[in-house]
């Protein structure tokens, strides 16, 4: 039940989608399309379900094997939810997601009691029974979106689409929708993928995250590797607050400034100019000066709301500014006062060369 | 429980009254609104009335005598005939031409959508001189026409050509810009369930933009009824009689009878026009309730 793209290449008017982009999703697994807007994500799962199609011979969409490039949308059995729901607006809940099933052709389509069976079921699934003989437009965007992708399930497709499922729903109902999508996949298993801009969404609900940058796969793993080992400057900042430091690589350690911090991954390489990044949770503060492992800085500000409080601080050396993560007992026995300064050490350092930039 | 009443019934009371941000004085209140009802009598309720009042100066039995008439009922009937074709084929048209312009990206579109809006810049006049150049006994297709004893000009297949070309924009007009709203979404969430474009049409589509169409469709009937100036030029103004379809409309008709100086006669048959159109506002109305709670 795997489905996979080939080398798709898609371009709207002069401007270019998607440049040549490689796709597998295994059976039953979930995957996310990460990235920001204007990245293809959503072209390219248009193109899996057969809203659009790539613009050469040699791009190709398999559903189990099969090419289905040049099989038309109504054909290809792939359920699609779609931002703002599209749901049928003069239809109830129960016949939204009857549609499905009952625009069936004589011979394929099921008996009105099965219709009626499989609905009941599916309006369980997502937990909507009693708003079956609801209409649309009075319910809240969460309920919508679960009308919706009961809609799709309905049809039993062969792979399930959601294209920014939760984009249109404020923070909290965003964070129980995601948590109950995981649980939905569970439940049915079947091969999904979704697209989101949101990197804690794709983290979370995600067996593995592919995250696109301008038409390509920037890359692919699982949401661990991603965030671990991000294999670009882009990766790393994509997946949330990072900080960069230039410096200058020199056999296995960076200095940045007057100071020197442990990079393992450059051992062997000469005298170059290169970014650092790391990560706020992987700077350590402290007042005691520790000699060159350490960089010097002023505290700007403290935020301490929430269960993590977050430091900003400036450089002394040349002004750059930081944030650093830190819990809140660590917070309070650091006490720090703005304007006092500071020794920073920094671990899990990620040297990139210079040319990348994000 | 009265307590709670009374202090409710006291709050307006106890504050000063305080007029909204956007409300006017109560003096220019009551002169705008006293300038609106005056302007509306004056031109609308008077006219409108003067109708029925001179439809009925000679009694009932003059005026039912004018209805049996044979050239009226022939009017009537020709009114209804040339509805009856035009309304539905503007009603495919504009939704042919609405549909291809909302949901499908094509060479010459914008040039399509201001040509929608033709009938309705050009005078109907000049519409239904356009038709006699066209197919007239001189204009271009007149001889192929006569040759073949197809008559156009000065019949009913002018008429009715005349007053689809004048009512043309109403339906489209209306529904370009509802489906423009609504995208494609819809269509595309029918389609990806495996729902072919005929059924996507009849399920999906025409249940979202029914309520604009209906609404089109009567202002398109209003206006075909009541066209006046493009019907004249192409119709010869030819009394129809008990056995053959003239070609006057009910308006032509009107007109008709009062040059010659029936006026109480011309005042009846547009008794008869003024109530379709009263009907058709009516139907109007209730459309726009219905729409407006569509979209609640």
């Amino acid at each position: 039940m795997s489905v996979e793209v080939r080398n798709i290449i898609k371009q709207f008017g002069r401007f270019p989608a998607l440049h040549g982009v490689s796709l597998k999703v295994e059976s039953g697994e979930l995957v996310a399309l990460l990235g920001p807007s204007g990245s293809g994500k959503t072209t390219l799962l248009r193109i899996i379900a057969g809203l659009e199609f790539p613009d050469t011979g040699e791009g190709r969409v398999l559903f189990y094997g099969e090419d289905v490039t040049d099989m038309p949308v109504h054909k290809r059995r792939a359920g699609f939810a779609f931002q703002h729901y599209a749901l049928f607006r003069h239809l109830d809940v129960f016949e939204n997601i009857a549609f499905g099933l009952r625009i069936r052709s004589h011979r394929t389509r099921p008996r009105e009691s099965e219709i009626r069976e499989s609905v009941e079921k599916l309006l369980k699934l997502v937990q909507l029974e009693s708003l079956a003989k609801r209409f649309p437009s009075q319910l809240s965007g969460g309920q919508r979106q679960r009308v919706a992708l009961a809609r799709a399930l309905a049809i039993e497709p062969k792979v399930l689409l959601l294209d920014e499922p939760f984009g249109a729903l404020d923070a909290k109902v965003r964070k129980e929708l995601r948590h109950w999508l995981r649980q939905l996949h569970e439940e049915i298993h079947v091969t999904t993928l979704f697209v989101t801009h949101d990197q804690e969404e794709a983290l979370e609900v995600a067996d593995r995250v592919a995250i696109l940058r301008e038409g390509r796969i920037e890359q692919i793993g699982t949401p661990e590797e991603i965030y671990d080992y991000p294999a670009t400057p882009f990766v790393y900042d994509f997946l949330g607050n990072v900080n960069a430091f230039a410096g200058r690589v020199h056999d296995g350690s960076v200095e940045i400034g007057e100071s020197k911090f442990a990079a393992p991954e450059t051992v062997g390489r000469g005298d170059t100019d290169a970014i650092a990044f790391v990560r706020p949770h992987d700077i350590h503060v402290t007042r005691r000066p520790g000699g060159p492992a350490k960089l010097a800085a002023r505290v700007v500000l403290c935020h301490a709301a929430g269960p993590l409080a977050h430091l900003e601080l400036e450089r002394l050396d040349n002004g750059g500014r930081f944030t650093v993560e830190l819990s809140k007992e660590q917070l309070h026995q650091l006490a720090p006062k703005p304007g006092e300064r500071m020794f920073v050490e920094l671990r899990n350092v990620k040297i990139f060369p210079e040319d990348y930039s994000i | 429980m009265e307590a709670i009443a009374a202090i409710h019934a006291a709050r307006p009371a106890a504050q000063p009254a305080r007029r909204s941000p956007t409300a006017e004085s109560p003096f220019v209140r009551w002169l705008l609104i006293g300038s609106a009802l005056v302007f509306l009598s004056l031109f609308l309720v008077v006219p409108l009335l003067a109708v029925f009042v001179q439809a009925f100066a000679k009694g009932p039995g003059f005026y039912l005598k004018t209805l049996t008439d044979p050239a009226t009922l022939s009017a009537i009937k020709l009114t209804f005939l040339t509805i009856g074709i035009a309304v539905p084929m503007n009603c495919i048209f504009g939704l042919a031409a609405a549909w291809a312009i909302t949901k499908f990206d094509f060479p010459g579109k914008n040039i399509l959508t201001t040509l929608i809006d033709l009938p309705f810049s050009v005078s109907p006049v000049i519409s239904g001189l356009v038709y006699v150049l066209v197919f007239g006994a001189q204009g271009w297709f007149g001889p192929w026409l006569v040759a073949h004893n197809i008559r156009v000009i000065f019949a009913v297949p002018g008429i009715v050509l005349a007053t689809t070309f004048v009512t043309f924009p109403f339906v489209a007009r209306e529904l370009i810009p509802l489906m423009q709203a609504q995208g494609r979404a819809d269509e595309e969430a029918a389609r990806v369930l495996g729902s072919g474009g005929w059924q996507t049409f009849w399920r999906v589509t025409l249940p979202n933009i029914k309520w604009g169409l209906l609404y089109g469709v009567t202002l398109c009937n209003a206006r075909a009824m009541g066209e006046f100036g493009a019907v004249s030029v192409v119709s010869g103004h030819i009394s129809g009689g008990t056995d053959a379809l003239g070609t006057n409309t009910i308006p032509l008709h009107v007109q008709s009878l009062y040059d010659n100086y029936n006026q109480t006669g011309a005042f009846a048959e547009a008794s008869v026009l003024t109530f379709l159109a009263l009907v058709t506002i009516a139907l109007k109305a209730w459309i726009e309730r219905k729409e407006a709670r569509l979209k609640l």
